[in-house]
């Protein structure tokens, strides 16, 4: 936010607050500390939890942005709070308000109930769905293909993209970043058998066609994937099904066999 | 799927509509009345450029209406009656539309309409 | 809701087309006048020709501009990836309305401005 370091100096910390057996409604607290150089979000928190306030209840894990557990909303942005440096998102008078994800129901203080958001995966069929032909030795993929799925395949399911859509904001029935982008990484896995049947079930009404190019999702993912494109993607390809099925039968063909290229390249051609 | 495809392609050819419409009847200067709609509308090409660009104007009207409110979580198992109710006031807009367009005829002129 | 530039996007895109399809039935019912006649259709017009309600036409006009050069921007966002430049393209949309809207607007609000004197 400001390029003017803090270290050593008080900050304030506001941090929504709900315990649904005590609160209405949620509620801010502010939490005041000495700022150490190289504090992260999340070390801020665990220094609140451990030295002021022990009910202060928050998911985390691995703290180096694997783990996606730690994904809450910052200043009215969603990120990790293990990878950001406190200093980062203070404002000219040191101060930083840190929210559970929005669109989902809080349980207690940070931690929100994701059943949707896990649900909502599932519901791509978010597995391989192999040829019946399996090779004896391995799937020989190109490296296009295999680059293709980088991206999509970095994803820790941290939820920041979904909480960051308003299109969920408005109706949880929608499939969501995330999921449609793991559906991407299937129909493009030239392994799937299934991209017909993948490509009907998210081109339904709460599928890719419900996506807004709103970008919020790409701007708030800390792996900067890119679930728009990743959803323009499979526009394109709902549309044109049929085709993309039988090109994907044919390129199972060679997939089991090895490349010409390949060959060449093992006789040292 | 479908609805998103035309929505698409309406916006597109309203895009050239509108521009036309823009620059064939608000541009020119001079107050805008009956008998200056008249003398353009008295032309058989200028009535059906007016009911193609009413056609697209209505579709992607009732359809964005449609994509707004269906997005809305409430109003998602509703939306067969809303679709309904969309395409019937749809109906009735282009008949209208139609109607009124080819009444614009000049009153020197006794031809019928049909 | 979730602030940026996307949502700004989103919500006018939406309100403008709320306004329009609003606009569009007032449309149809003056031009629809037609049926009545030439004198019917003039006396509806006219209540149009008040300053106040020529002052809502710039508002009507920068309304048409922005949802369709916002609606361009979602083609252009379909057909080519625009990852890089989304908030570019975001601005160029918005500022190329708004400049249209001066231009089309001053001729209009010098109109109003001349029936108040």
């Amino acid at each position: 936010m400001v390029n003017r370091s803090f270290e050593g100096q008080s900050v304030t910390v506001r941090i929504q607050r709900f315990n649904p057996e005590v609160d209405k409604k949620p509620h801010l607290d502010e939490f005041i500390l000495t700022l150490e150089p190289g504090t992260t979000i999340l070390d801020t928190l665990r220094e609140i939890k451990n030295e002021q306030d022990g009910s202060l209840t928050y998911r985390r894990s691995c703290r180096h942005a694997i783990c996606g557990s730690c994904a809450m909303n910052i200043n009215g942005k969603n990120m990790l709070a293990c990878n950001q440096p406190l200093n980062d998102h203070l404002d000219r008078k040191g101060r930083i308000t840190i929210r559970p994800l929005p669109y989902q129901p809080i349980i207690k203080d940070l931690v929100v109930d994701r059943s949707a958001f896990w649900e909502q995966y599932q519901r791509v069929k978010p597995w391989l769905i192999p040829p019946e032909d399996i090779p004896e030795k391995e799937f020989c993929m190109s490296p296009e293909e295999v680059e293709a799925l980088k991206n999509a395949e970095k994803c820790i399911m941290c939820g920041a993209c979904y909480a960051s859509c308003q299109v969920i904001g408005l109706n949880k029935r929608y499939i969501g970043p995330h999921a449609l982008l793991k559906a991407f990484q299937r129909v493009l896995d030239p392994r799937d058998s299934a991209p017909g049947e993948r490509l009907a079930d998210v081109a339904g009404d709460d599928g890719v066609f419900r996506c807004h190019s709103i970008f919020n999702c790409i701007d708030a993912c800390p792996k900067e994937l890119n679930p728009t494109q990743a959803i323009e993607t499979l526009r394109k390809l709902a549309q044109k099904r049929q085709a993309f099925e039988a090109q994907r039968r044919e390129r199972q063909k060679s997939l089991i066999e090895p490349t010409p290229t390949r060959t060449a390249e093992r006789s040292g051609v | 799927m479908r609805i998103f495809i035309i929505q698409r392609i309406s916006a597109i050819a309203l895009v050239v509509f509108l521009s036309l419409h823009m620059i064939v009847v608000h541009y020119p200067p001079g107050h805008l009345d009956f008998s200056r709609v008249l003398e353009r509308l008295a032309d058989p090409l200028w009535k059906a450029i007016d009911i193609a660009f009413l056609a697209a104007v209505l579709f992607h009207a009732l359809a964005g209406t449609y994509a707004v409110l269906t997005d809305i979580e409430r109003v998602t198992p509703l939306k067969r009656i809303l679709a309904g109710i969309l395409v019937v006031l749809g109906i009735i807009g282009v008949a209208y539309g139609t109607f009124t367009i080819l009444s614009f005829q000049p009153p020197a002129s006794l031809s019928a309409v049909h | 809701m979730y602030k940026s530039t996307g949502f700004i996007s989103f919500f006018l895109r939406r309100f403008t087309g709320l306004v329009l399809v609003l606009y569009l039935g007032v449309h149809m019912w003056v031009i629809g006048a037609a049926t009545k006649g030439a004198e019917t259709f003039n006396a509806r017009l006219e209540v149009f020709e008040s300053p106040v309600l020529k002052i809502l036409e710039i508002l009507l006009l920068a309304a048409v501009l922005y949802h369709g050069f916002d609606g361009i921007r979602l083609i252009i966002v379909h057909y080519f990836d625009v990852t890089d430049y989304r908030k570019s393209l975001f601005y160029a949309a918005f500022a190329t309305s708004a400049l249209l809207t001066i231009v089309g607007g001053i001729p209009l609000l010098l109109y109003a401005l001349e029936m108040l004197s």
